[in-house]
């Protein structure tokens, strides 16, 4: 076993630097053979000490370095200062989205709303309604028309325990609240996803970048 | 007396629908994502730049890059390796601008060595020794050691970001794993 890189044919003989009793077999072989699962050496490999004792090592590197990466996410994570500083240094543009139009007294005067406007007001409306939550918000339709025919899409996460068609009915009649108070568009339905139900409303978020989340 | 709302709270909802209310606009949903997987965001870019601050950057400019093209990510539940792959990517370019302002001349003959701050809070010989080694090896063969092996990386996407042959990181990957074979023997 040597630390070459190149050359993959087998048999190959010993490098002069190398120990008369070196296979050939390099450190990026076993690492490819490690990683992949196969190589055209595996029967060799399985077999020769050398190579054996070098894999049982490059295992431990491999480990380590994996360890290495999450003690350094957990050190992280234990200073939260850093992620403070960084957060309220962001200045997150809003995302206004199409504009819609607004009737005003004075119909020289151009009156309008955003459409990203809207969609967090349906969305903190549904936020408010207990055991369900928001997700994706869309308007579908000419919004830049005042008047226009609307339907509004809304993927939700339930909380099990609450009846679905209880929480679909609150969700449509407060988003018509919404429409009635907050736009002139003519909301034309309300297309609802229910995309997951949740068990239990908090215990189900893993620490902080520690865990794949499902 | 009404009993407090029960909801899904924030914190407890997948990535996908913190990614759906983050790209609709909702800031708080956002930042949710941010403390997900800002601290593994953290330690990445600290073992690629060598710097708490170059670090801190790479995140800050990862999260604003993030927050404006959210909209491209079709399925959120991949967020976590998207953000690892751009924060990867701000860490080398902040790296590179250094380099390219600093005076060549200083620079000239001078190793990479500076330790990362926090690496003096990894307790344990072994991972202890291993973050002494991976700061002892040349940027160039740190940097392509944590893509692949921190990152998941593969050799065409590490030479892309290094703007280097898929061969030249065979061999920064061969020479990285030679001498941390070898350190490694001595702690062992």
């Amino acid at each position: 076993m040597t630390d070459e890189t190149n050359g993959t044919d087998a048999p190959r003989p010993a490098r002069a630097d190398s120990p008369a009793d070196d296979c050939g077999h390099s450190l990026e072989e076993l690492g490819e053979y490690l990683e992949t699962g196969s190589s055209p050496y595996a029967a060799h490999f399985g077999q020769c000490p050398q190579c054996q004792a070098g894999l049982a090592s490059l295992r431990v590197l491999g480990d380590l370095t994996r360890r290495l990466a999450e003690e350094d996410t957990q050190a992280a994570a234990a200073s939260d200062g850093w992620l403070q500083d960084i957060l309220s240094n962001l200045r997150l543009e809003t995302r206004a989205g199409r504009s819609i139009p607004v009737a005003s007294e004075n119909p020289d005067d151009g009156l309008s709303e955003t459409e990203g406007a809207v969609v967090a007001l349906i969305r903190s409306a549904g936020d408010a309604i207990d055991g369900v939550t928001i997700g994706k918000c869309r308007l579908h339709g000419d919004i830049t028309r005042p008047g226009a025919p609307t339907r509004v899409e809304l993927s939700v996460t339930a909380l099990h325990g609450y009846r679905l068609p209880a929480l679909v009915d609150a969700l449509r009649t407060s988003v018509g609240e919404v429409f009635g108070l907050h736009t002139e568009l003519h909301l034309d339905g309300v297309d609802i996803t229910v995309a997951d139900i949740v068990q239990d409303g908090q215990g189900t978020a893993p620490g902080p970048g520690l865990e794949e989340h499902p | 007396m009404t009993p407090p709302p029960r909801d899904v709270g924030l914190d407890a909802l997948p990535d996908v629908v913190l990614c759906e209310r983050a790209t609709d606009g909702d800031t708080a949903a956002f930042e949710v994502l941010a403390r997900r997987y800002g601290p593994m965001m953290r330690g990445y870019a600290m073992r690629l730049t060598g710097s708490t601050a170059d670090a801190d950057d790479a995140v800050q400019e990862t999260l604003i890059h993030a927050w404006d093209h959210l909209a491209d990510l079709r399925d959120g539940s991949v967020v976590k390796s998207w953000l690892m792959r751009i924060c990867g990517r701000r860490s080398i370019d902040i790296v590179r601008r250094r380099r390219e302002h600093a005076d060549a001349d200083t620079l000239a003959g001078v190793p990479d060595h500076r330790p990362t701050p926090e690496s003096a809070t990894i307790a344990g010989s072994g991972l202890d020794s291993l973050a002494r080694s991976l700061e002892a090896l040349p940027a160039e063969q740190r940097q392509c050691w944590v893509l692949k092996e921190m990152g998941g990386l593969s050799y065409e996407e590490i030479a892309e970001q290094l703007r280097i042959s898929s061969e030249s990181v065979r061999g920064r990957l061969a020479r990285a794993r030679a001498t941390l074979m070898k350190d490694m023997e001595g702690w062992r």
